[in-house]
């Protein structure tokens, strides 16, 4: 259990908070769309609805994550998240290719919803042109992926959040402030298994400590990779599942968590494990629960 | 004359393909580091260089060593958090890489940062010792020079903070890392090096490299000492884009050669040239080599 001496920042993204020393907010759960294929709709909109009411229910707040694959794919998925999900909360977009990235910014802005966009994400791989068009077309909160091909290591994190580590020219939150995007998520990046995967959880206490952002990662990807899992074909989806908690317990803020349709197993174990961080830290550092949490709403 | 050889400093730059090694994150497979390394040794072989390094691609030449010895932490300047000690190889499994790239015919110099430099370069907060982190660093270093022996030709101390005054214990320091080692060592400090070479010319090593190019002045300097030791000669700037000719270095050569004589055994540039343009670099290099063709055949 931690604590940290380190003020720790929290962000009111749309209604949900983000941040803060364990024990106080819920880990937020975000959820991942589209990975595959051609975006389902139908599907989409029903696992959505199933994550909010999980997050009503539960008091674990949820984001959706919108993976953008192809261009086609940009105004299709932009027309959902604008008739279907729901206007007053945030949602993330996750893209990979830059151009892909630029289009869709574009799109966010003339349709008027960056307010409520997470930017996932910026990276050491930010090119000029996605930095210029992040500095016209601005949303409010972005994850910042703390990957440095150099050192995978906590330590080399840091480094690439705060000074670049030689492979662009500031560290990353400096380039995601002069942007303006004003709420920064850190992302640890979880690495493939064997090389470092640990350290994005390791990096969680440090991260927090140092730069008192909010900060978690994708770890369930690390549970994806491991082939060795293929011979426990019915333990893999809760094995991904309880990846997360290690985010809650190492002093997480939220847990990009896979594949929305894990939510009815990841839910209900990130509640529970909030719950035992919650009474933990309330009875050693007299850190109380904030109303929403679930301790309050479940105990 | 047979025994000049052309010879680097240590780092060369690079064409990182950043995106690549972020898009091997996202698709959680690991992007190796080898063509960086293959990019900057072929260049250094490409250009004629007999002596080649392993290119200090990975990092600065302060955090390639920091990064992976106990005690330190890296962050805008390396911290020093506890006891300094060796965790084990830091470039050796590059320098296994690159011996298989290097034809027989060429050497291979193993680069370490020294002791003093990288005592310099952290911010200390455990020790309130400089001495005593500075020895804790030239043991950890010696271990690791001790496996680094075995797999190149030459070894290499760079220390270019000797050259804002060597402590007393300079010498004891080199002395500490060099301890054990049978290869020959060079030992490079670059600046202005005119108020430290008497110090200089009493270290434990066998070749004195220096930035000859950029401060010429200590070619004078250096004519009031008998020179008994090698001098690798500093004989392109690397702070500067502008690529000297054939003739300039020449010409800068046969100056070393009227001060040293037969003591100048390498050529090398000032110092490393990680802050130029690749062409840049590798012209540089280029030239430096048939100068030292027309000088020594």
């Amino acid at each position: 259990m931690y604590s940290f001496t380190k003020e720790q920042k929290i962000f009111d993204i749309s209604g949900i908070k983000i941040g803060g020393q364990p024990g106080v907010h819920p880990t937020v759960l975000i959820g991942g769309l589209f990975f595959k294929g051609e975006p389902n709709f139908i599907s989409a909109e029903k696992q959505i609805n199933n994550m909010l009411n999980l997050s009503k229910k539960l008091g674990v707040p949820s984001i959706p994550d919108f993976f953008i694959r192809k261009e086609e794919f940009i105004e299709k998925i932009l027309n959902f998240i604008e008739k279907k999900y729901p206007k007053n909360l945030p949602f993330s977009i996750d893209i990979i290719e830059p151009d892909l990235k630029i289009k869709t910014l574009e799109a966010l802005h003339k349709k008027n919803i960056l307010s409520r966009t997470i930017y996932n994400s910026i990276h050491v791989g930010i090119t000029h042109e996605e930095h210029d068009s992040l500095k016209i077309h601005t949303p409010s909160s972005a994850i910042i992926v703390a990957f440095n091909p150099k050192d995978k290591s906590p330590d080399g994190k840091i480094e690439v959040l705060q000074n670049g580590a030689n492979l662009i020219d500031s560290g990353l939150i400096e380039i995601t402030k002069k942007i303006g995007i004003k709420n920064i998520l850190v992302d640890t990046a979880a690495m493939a298994p064997g090389d470092y995967s640990g350290a994005a959880i390791a990096s969680i206490p440090v991260i927090k400590e140092e730069l008192g952002l909010p900060t978690g990662c994708a770890i369930h990807n690390v549970v994806e990779k491991s082939k060795w899992l293929d011979d426990f074909e019915s333990a893999r989806k809760h094995v991904d599942a309880s990846s997360n908690v290690n985010i809650s317990l190492f002093g997480g803020d939220f847990a990009i968590f896979g594949p929305i349709h894990n939510s009815d197993i990841v839910f209900p174990m990130i509640a529970w494990q909030d719950i035992l961080i919650s009474e933990y830290v309330e009875n050693y550092f007299g850190v109380l629960p904030d109303d929403s949490h679930p301790r309050r709403i479940l105990s | 004359m047979g025994k000049i050889k052309t010879s680097v400093i240590g780092s060369y730059p690079v064409d990182i393909d950043i995106f690549n090694h972020v898009k091997g994150y996202f698709n959680q497979n690991v992007i190796s580091w080898d063509k960086y390394i293959e990019s900057a040794v072929k260049d250094m072989l490409k250009s004629g260089i007999d002596i080649v390094s392993d290119g200090q691609t990975r990092d600065s030449f302060v955090n390639i060593f920091t990064r992976r010895l106990k005690g330190c932490r890296v962050r805008d300047r390396t911290e020093i958090i506890g006891k300094v000690d060796y965790d084990g190889p830091i470039t050796i499994d590059d320098q296994k890489y690159v011996k298989n790239l290097v034809p027989k015919n060429r050497k291979l110099i193993g680069l370490i940062t020294g002791p003093y430099t990288l005592t310099k370069s952290c911010v200390d907060l455990f020790y309130k010792n400089e001495k005593e982190l500075a020895f804790d660093f030239a043991t950890a270093l010696n271990q690791e020079a001790k496996i680094l022996q075995n797999h190149v030709d030459i070894i290499g101390i760079d220390e270019p903070f000797f050259s804002m005054g060597i402590p007393d214990y300079g010498k004891e320091l080199i002395d500490t890392l060099t301890n054990g080692l049978t290869l020959p060592v060079r030992l490079h400090i670059c600046g202005d090096i005119s108020n430290v070479i008497a110090e200089i010319l009493e270290m434990p090593v066998e070749i004195l490299s220096h930035e000859f190019k950029a401060s010429p002045k200590i070619f004078d300097s250096f004519k009031q000492y008998d020179v008994k030791k090698n001098i690798c000669l500093g004989s392109v700037r690397s702070d500067l884009p502008d690529i000297e000719s054939v003739d300039e270095i020449v010409k800068h050569i046969k100056k070393g050669i009227d001060i040293f004589g037969d003591k100048i055994t390498q050529l090398a540039p000032d110092c490393g040239q990680r802050m130029l343009p690749r062409n840049v670099a590798f012209e540089k290099l280029k030239n430096l080599v048939k100068a030292g063709e027309i000088v020594y055949g």
